[in-house]
């Protein structure tokens, strides 16, 4: 799976609205063919994690079988460090990103049981990245602690049922004192409101089931008031909008109930023309290249709003 | 990557030289690769490997295996480094230098990298592990220059914003009392010129807020200073609402308005006011923002505040009085044609007022 850009570009006009679904199956499935580009082998520290965006953008696009199973679950298995964690790709070093994008993937096609029997067994790396003290987590053992890894460790672990090795109360409270006035949440605590970090807060608080500790009508009108006159969504106050935006803060407004609270026929034509309707894949902005990372969450924030047919439907967690 | 703002370009058919060269920049990148990685799995942390894990990590700063390579490598430098307790401090430090001076233009080149500030970080904590007080104070002092100039570069990166965080409070933690209070008033300055130069600048508008609180405390303020710096701020506020239509503004606004919220006051720069104060300050500032309308009649963010306010009036005064019902409604309804993206929200909103 390459994760070099193009080489197509998002060419979509604002009139654009049509879902250009066989030109985004046929971008993805081509990414790994791409080993004579020299940006092929620079971005093999993304390798699983871009697998995994590829493999969830088809089963969005309903062809879930676009991707060799046996060989999927082969390189999944192979990125697999001594420890149980995963790394990007073969002998790379374990981290949490990459465990995530393992265990997410191993699911999607229903081989988690592979772990146990050709991997080094279920993995219970992500648990040990707990501090026990004030309940964040860590992406591997050098220390950078943020919520990024706290939700993936939640994520990965209640996928294999393996929650309790954690304490799930303090990763809450963790959650909690990363929250500021605005309702929105940071990446750590007092630092400033962010939407990806509303995502992997909002996300980790609804796999523990505490939804309720959130101030939903403060959250939701500062997520809402991402949305900007070109119907996409930015990140921050005075910040330049972006197609994946579309399903962190899409998801984060669904999670809490409020995701009626925007505009979503406008956002839809938005990441409408982010694609590149010649030779598939999404881009951040119209106009700009190409990449699977921005095809996945430009095409999940899709399923999510509804507004086009012909792709299944996400679960916002 | 995930590619952030790149321009489309026509892609255009690469002749054969382009390709043979592709093909030849591929070769010589694996092949530093497996270099590498085979020195690291026999655990030979020469100098020779550590040059080739520069020019690796240079051609791929995204690499994070080759960056925990290189922690192996220092350490590995560290514990070799002189003979004597003088000189093997004075080694390391050198080491550590070098090695900071090696991330500046990777760091200018790729500043969105967690990677790069990560590793910087974790050498600025060998630094305080390994090295006298003074000497590894130093280093940290440093930083502050550099993330400075980070963030003039570009004054929204939250690495960078996260990272002077960090490298404060841990001045501050190596610092006597004395010293960790005036630097909180320092980057109060600091949060302030930002801020002047380009007012829309919500991560230094955030960053504001959280000093004031630190200076607050540090000063053990009474409540009559409290009171004074929570006008003073009101008033700084108002002057840069002269535009109206910037939303980082109405979001330091908003922070403001917490201290008049009894339920989240304990948490905000004037913790005691009483209900009558909160009550006439909340008075004042619906006057104030009112007037802000004249001329700025389709300004949506105007109408949300006022809402806001008089909510919060309600709130204190425990009911909410019929003549604040009326006008709540009639914003409102300015509201609804004003932001029509938003107009589900509005609807709700309104279910809740109506009854």
């Amino acid at each position: 799976m390459s994760l070099a850009q193009g080489p197509g570009r998002a060419g979509g006009t604002s009139s654009e609205q049509e879902l250009h679904t066989s030109k985004h199956v046929a971008y993805i499935k081509n990414l790994d063919t791409r080993k004579d580009e020299l940006q092929y082998w620079l971005t093999e520290h993304l390798r699983l994690n871009g697998v995994y965006w590829g493999l969830t953008a088809l089963h969005l696009l309903g062809h879930p079988d676009a991707l060799p199973r046996e060989e999927t679950i082969d390189f999944v298995l192979s990125c697999q460090n001594d420890n149980g964690g995963f790394g990007a790709a073969p002998g790379h070093d374990a981290h949490m990103l990459y465990t995530v994008s393992a265990v997410q993937i191993l699911v999607t096609i229903d081989a988690v049981d592979e772990l146990d029997k050709q991997g080094r067994g279920a993995n219970k790396k992500s648990a040990s990245l707990q501090n026990r003290d004030d309940g964040s987590f860590m992406g591997d053992q050098w220390g950078e602690t943020d919520t990024r890894f706290l939700y993936g460790a939640l994520n990965a672990l209640s996928l294999l049922g393996l929650l309790d090795l954690v304490d799930v109360p303090k990763t809450v409270t963790y959650v909690q004192s990363c929250e500021n006035f605005d309702g929105a949440y940071g990446i750590s605590p007092g630092t400033e409101s962010h939407a990806g970090q509303v995502f992997t807060c909002i996300g980790a608080l609804s796999i523990a089931g505490r939804l309720d500790l959130v101030n939903k009508d403060r959250l939701g009108a500062w997520l809402s008031e991402r949305q900007v006159d070109n119907g996409g969504f930015n990140g921050r106050p005075e910040k330049l909008v972006d197609a994946c935006y579309t399903w962190w803060v899409g998801s984060s407004l669904a999670m809490i109930d409020r995701l009626h609270w925007i505009d979503r026929k406008k956002l839809s034509a938005f990441v409408l023309q982010c694609q590149d309707p010649e030779n598939g894949g999404f881009a951040d902005r119209p106009g700009n290249m190409v990449d699977v990372y921005h095809t996945l969450f430009g095409l999940a924030g899709l399923s999510l709003l509804g507004v086009v047919d012909g792709l299944q439907e996400v679960d916002p967690i | 990557m995930a590619s952030h703002g790149v321009r489309r370009f026509k892609p255009v058919e690469k002749t054969p030289e382009e390709r043979q060269q592709e093909l030849k920049q591929i070769e010589e990148y694996r092949s530093l690769e497996s270099f590498v990685s085979k020195k690291v799995t026999a655990q030979d942390f020469s100098a020779e490997t550590l040059k080739k894990i520069s020019d690796l990590l240079s051609r791929n700063p995204e690499y994070y295996t080759v960056w925990n390579y290189r922690r192996q490598a220092l350490r590995h430098q560290f514990s070799e480094a002189g003979d004597s307790a003088e000189n093997v401090a004075e080694l390391i430090a050198e080491l550590i230098k070098d090695d900071l001076m090696f991330l500046i233009p990777l760091l200018r080149s790729f500043p969105k990298c967690y990677w790069i500030w990560n590793y910087r970080l974790w050498l600025l904590d060998e630094a305080r592990r390994l090295l006298p007080l003074p000497a590894g104070r130093r280093f940290w002092q440093e930083e502050l220059a550099l993330v400075g100039k980070m963030l003039t570069l570009d004054s929204r990166n939250f690495h960078g914003w996260g990272y002077r965080r960090l490298v404060v409070e841990t001045l501050k933690q190596l610092g006597t009392a004395e010293e960790a209070a005036s630097m909180t008033q320092q980057e109060f300055e600091y949060a302030k010129k930002m801020i002047g130069a380009n007012l829309s600048n919500f991560s230094a508008w955030h960053y504001r807020t959280k000093l004031i609180l630190r200076l607050l405390e540090e000063q053990n303020a009474s409540d009559e200073e409290r009171r004074a710096m929570l006008d003073d701020e009101l008033a700084l506020i108002h002057q840069a609402l002269i535009d109206p239509y910037d939303q980082s503004l109405w979001f330091y606004h908003q922070n403001l308005m917490c201290v008049f919220d009894p339920s989240v006051a304990p948490r905000t720069m004037a913790p005691n006011l009483g209900t009558s104060e909160r009550l006439q300050y909340l008075r004042d500032e619906i006057a104030a923002i009112e007037e802000m309308l004249d001329g700025a009649e389709d300004c949506k963010y105007i109408y949300q505040s006022l809402i806001e306010c008089t909510l919060l009036v309600s709130k204190v005064a425990g009911h909410m009085a019929a003549e604040d019902r009326t006008q709540i409604l009639s914003w409102l309804s300015e509201l609804k044609q004003l932001d029509p993206l938003r107009q589900q929200r509005w609807l709700d909103f309104e279910k809740t007022v109506s009854t």
